[in-house]
């Protein structure tokens, strides 16, 4: 019997129509399910470099190995595809998101979908356990994900089907459109369903999923919720997103994390009548309720509905963001929020170029007869609803920009090339580099790139903390932090944000566990170790032993924290030999030369820049730890024999993309 | 005293954990298809999300136990619950059309009628809900927790209004 696992593929070819099952292969389950299962079936389906829009380019959804098994926490599902919005190396690009979708999927009786070719009118797929049907999508071609969803369920005649779909930047080929499933989304992947003509992935399933100890799974969620209830106790409102109030938004606004408009200033959140517009603006009084993810009761879905707005979900994201924008006004910030998920697109990506385009603005480098008569003054909420709906429409200068904005930097000029930040054409995420290097080092250094789920930022510990209750304003709470940090990374600096000693080993921990919550399907904030004060501590745990006792509940497989890193471990390397196949070099893995040159401006970190000497001996002691090449950051064939990859170091050999071993010269 | 499963629809948050536990705690697997509690979505994205728990409501007057032609629901002493005789059910739908509030329907596996046995007194799905849309309360405290989340607002006006008096 498989438990856990719902043991099938299902394989889509929407150029021929035909569909099919496989049993999910055994050499695949190295990798777990969701991101790992998906990159392995990724590996497997995709060449070299491939372009984002070929046919036989395949759009995978995964679940992951803990989903629908009725484990608290586990429902996260994982979109895999060739990224068109690294435009610079196309290659792996994924998000995870929660909801009820990837539950769904395994109780249909998959763990994964493969999409490969294009159909030539649009479609949508629909999944109702074994019936799988290509439907004519032409009645939701060109709505928004809102009104998609709503039809879809009406059309296939059950609410209680679950839509994955695109809006009109997909169906566009806009590179920051996403894939949307109940306001939950991020990185943009849209763009590879619209290159299908696919609109959705309806899936409806009435089947059981198998667990090896059903009592264990209970136990362990009884004594989840009690610690969460204890915990709430203590602390009252400090657990992160409780009860409608975002406390990520109060802990980035009086932390060091967020950066005004285009890493233009720090400074200006702290000004007086700044932070009070900000705090007068909570939406606290349009709080709705929580909305939760499939099989997890803890409140951190925060819906709002504000009037002539409309309702959606006022995620952590967008509410940070807004400094970019010179914005206070968090109204108009819940607007494009919502505007942006209706139009299937990221948030951040969006967001980010208004903010560069801004800068260009406000240094009289562009001005509005560059960009259709818009303007973009620091602080006009217009500029966000316009750029957006000019890029999901590809409508006048939103038509470059859709191509990445790369593209429209390189039609503005120079000097608009040299204000862009990107790392392989994906948008910077908003944190201050120059004064965190364990974040840049992550940025840069991860497979999918861009990747907040994929870096330090969780073992971070801000050396100036939230105002309350937040990462260790206590002093006991710090200490105890600090001797975590000495008994893993061995030094305490390791969790200092502003600090480069011991950050390669701290951010490879981040990055298995990562890639161990991803590939069990399970919430990162939950499962990761709950070092004192820090998202994910009110789960009571201290290491990711809460996650192999979770694993083995479900799956019978006996493994303990060591094991499951293995499974980490062997997942970033998997990914790895994707991004060096398509072309990732050592030299390619550093950020723009404005972090190394230009100082922080203002702010409690002003001065700072990052150090390329220091940076580059992180990534020596990076690629040492990981077993990796330190001169050009490829995978030496023991590491990947060691984890059990033989066959993907043969494939990478043949590529000459491995490691040149000097054993022999030594022996 | 008896005790009687509350729903509390304002709190609950759609996430359906219940329909898991008490699929795994009733039939071994997980399967919300076969759990005797379900979470009805009225959902419009961007405008309402609207979540109604289901189960049933061991109602004082039985029409499922007074319609069953073979005497397959039978009040159980200890729980109050309507228990199903599985091996005297016979599967003729009869309890389901006659259930006001759908709480009780024909298993898809065994094919015969299935629900709510307040799991003998101890319910998993409560155990679950952190929200407590879901609590296992005294006969004699039934209600006055929802009267008093409703009439929250009416004591913030009455403050208001002693304040302008």
């Amino acid at each position: 019997m498989v438990y856990g696992w719902a043991g099938k593929t299902l394989h889509v070819d929407l150029g021929t129509g035909k569909t099919s099952t496989v049993p999910w292969d055994k050499e695949g389950k190295r990798f777990l399910g969701g991101r790992g299962g998906n990159a392995w079936l990724f590996w497997k389906h995709t060449k070299a470099g491939m372009n984002p829009y070929d046919p036989e380019a395949p759009v995978i959804f995964g679940s992951g190995v803990l989903g629908a098994t009725g484990l608290i926490g586990a429902s996260r599902m994982e979109v895999t595809v060739v990224s068109a919005a690294k435009t610079e190396t196309h290659s792996i690009g994924n998000v995870g998101m929660g909801g009820s979708w990837a539950p769904e999927l395994k109780y249909a009786g998959y763990d994964n979908i493969v999409i490969k070719g294009r159909a030539e009118k649009p479609v949508y797929l629909y999944v109702y356990n074994d019936e799988v049907e290509i439907k004519d999508a032409l009645g939701v071609w060109g709505k928004g994900t809102f009104d998609a969803e709503t039809l879809l369920q009406e059309e296939v005649g059950d609410e209680d089907a679950q839509v994955a779909s695109i809006g009109p930047a997909g169906e566009n080929l806009a590179v920051q459109a996403t894939v949307e499933h109940g306001y939950r989304s991020g990185t943009p992947v849209g763009s590879s369903m619209g290159a299908k003509k696919l609109k959705a992935v309806v899936v409806r399933g009435t089947g059981a999923v198998n667990v090896h100890d059903p009592d264990a799974v209970m136990e362990l969620n009884r004594q989840l919720v009690k610690t969460v209830k204890d915990t709430k106790k203590r602390l009252g409102e400090a657990i992160p997103r409780g009860e409608g109030k975002d406390a990520y938004l109060q802990g980035f606004l009086v932390g060091d994390a967020g950066v005004v408009g285009n890493y233009e200033s720090h400074a200006w959140r702290e000004r007086p009548d700044v932070k009070k517009a900000y705090e007068e603006n909570y939406l606290e009084e349009y709080f709705v309720k929580n909305v939760g993810c499939f099989g997890c009761p803890f409140p951190c879905q925060p819906l709002y509905e504000l009037p002539d707005v409309g309702a959606c979900i006022w995620r952590c994201y967008p509410t940070y963001w807004p400094w970019k924008l010179w914005m206070t006004d968090l109204a108009s910030a819940f607007k494009g929020t919502r505007m942006m998920s209706d139009l299937g697109m990221d948030n951040k990506e969006v967001a980010t170029v208004v903010s560069w385009l801004m800068h260009l603005y406000n240094d009289g480098l562009v001005d509005a007869k560059d960009l259709d008569g818009v303007s973009f003054e620091r602080g006009d909420p217009e500029a966000l609803f316009e750029t957006a709906r000019r890029i999901a429409y590809r409508d006048g200068y939103g038509d470059a920009l859709a191509d990445g904005p790369v593209a429209l930097a390189k039609k503005l000029g120079k000097k608009a090339t040299d204000y862009l930040y990107h790392n392989q054409g994906l948008t910077m995420r908003t944190f201050e580099f120059r004064a965190e290097p364990g974040t840049a080092l992550g940025e840069v250094i991860s497979a999918r790139g861009n990747s907040l789920r994929a870096t330090t930022y969780h073992v971070v510990l801000w050396d100036k903390p939230a105002r309350e209750g937040y990462a260790g304003v206590d002093p006991k709470e710090r200490d105890a932090s600090y001797e975590w940090s000495r008994r893993l990374f061995g030094t305490e600096k390791a969790i200092m944000a502003t600090e480069y000693e011991g950050k390669p080993a701290a951010l490879i921990y981040e990055m298995n566990g990562a890639a161990i919550a991803d590939s069990l399907g399970y919430c990162a904030t939950m499962i990761r170790p709950g070092r004192t004060g820090a998202p994910g501590s009110q789960f009571g745990e201290a290491s990711y032993q809460f996650a192999a006792d979770r694993f083995k509940a479900v799956t019978g497989l006996d493994v303990d924290e060591a094991a499951l890193f293995q499974y980490g471990e062997r997942i970033c390397n998997l990914e790895r030999a994707i991004v060096v196949r398509d072309g990732r070099t050592r030299a390619a893995e550093t950020l723009p030369n404005f972090f190394f040159e230009a100082p922080i401006l203002d702010g409690p970190q002003a001065g700072k820049k990052l150090d390329r000497g220091r940076f580059e001996k992180m990534k020596d002691e990076y690629y040492a730890i990981r077993g990796w090449d330190p001169e050009t950051g490829t995978q030496r064939e023991p590491t990947l024999q060691k984890l059990g990859m033989a066959d993907v170091a043969k494939e990478l050999k043949k590529m000459k993309k491995l490691a040149q071993e000097k054993a022999a010269k030594e022996g | 005293m008896e005790k009687v499963l509350q729903v509390d629809m304002e709190k609950c948050t759609g996430c359906r954990t219940c329909e898991a536990a008490c699929s795994l705690r009733n039939t071994g697997r997980a399967q919300p298809a076969r759990s005797r509690i379900k979470v009805i979505r009225y959902e419009k994205r961007g405008e309402y999300h609207n979540y109604i728990p289901m189960v049933c409501q061991q109602c004082t007057t039985p029409l499922c136990m007074e319609a069953c032609p073979t005497n397959a629901i039978s009040r159980s002493p200890d729980t109050r619950a309507l228990l199903v005789d599985e091996k005297a059910c016979i599967g003729c739908r009869v309890c389901n059309m006659v259930c006001p509030v759908g709480g009780v329907s024909i298993d898809p596996v065994t094919n015969v009628a299935f629900k709510c046995d307040l799991c003998g007194g101890d319910p998993e799905c409560v155990k679950c809900c952190y929200p407590e849309a879901l609590s296992y309360v005294s006969k004699d405290k039934l209600d006055v927790s929802l009267k008093r989340a409703r009439s929250a607002k009416l004591s913030e006006l009455f403050t208001l209004m002693e304040s302008l008096r």
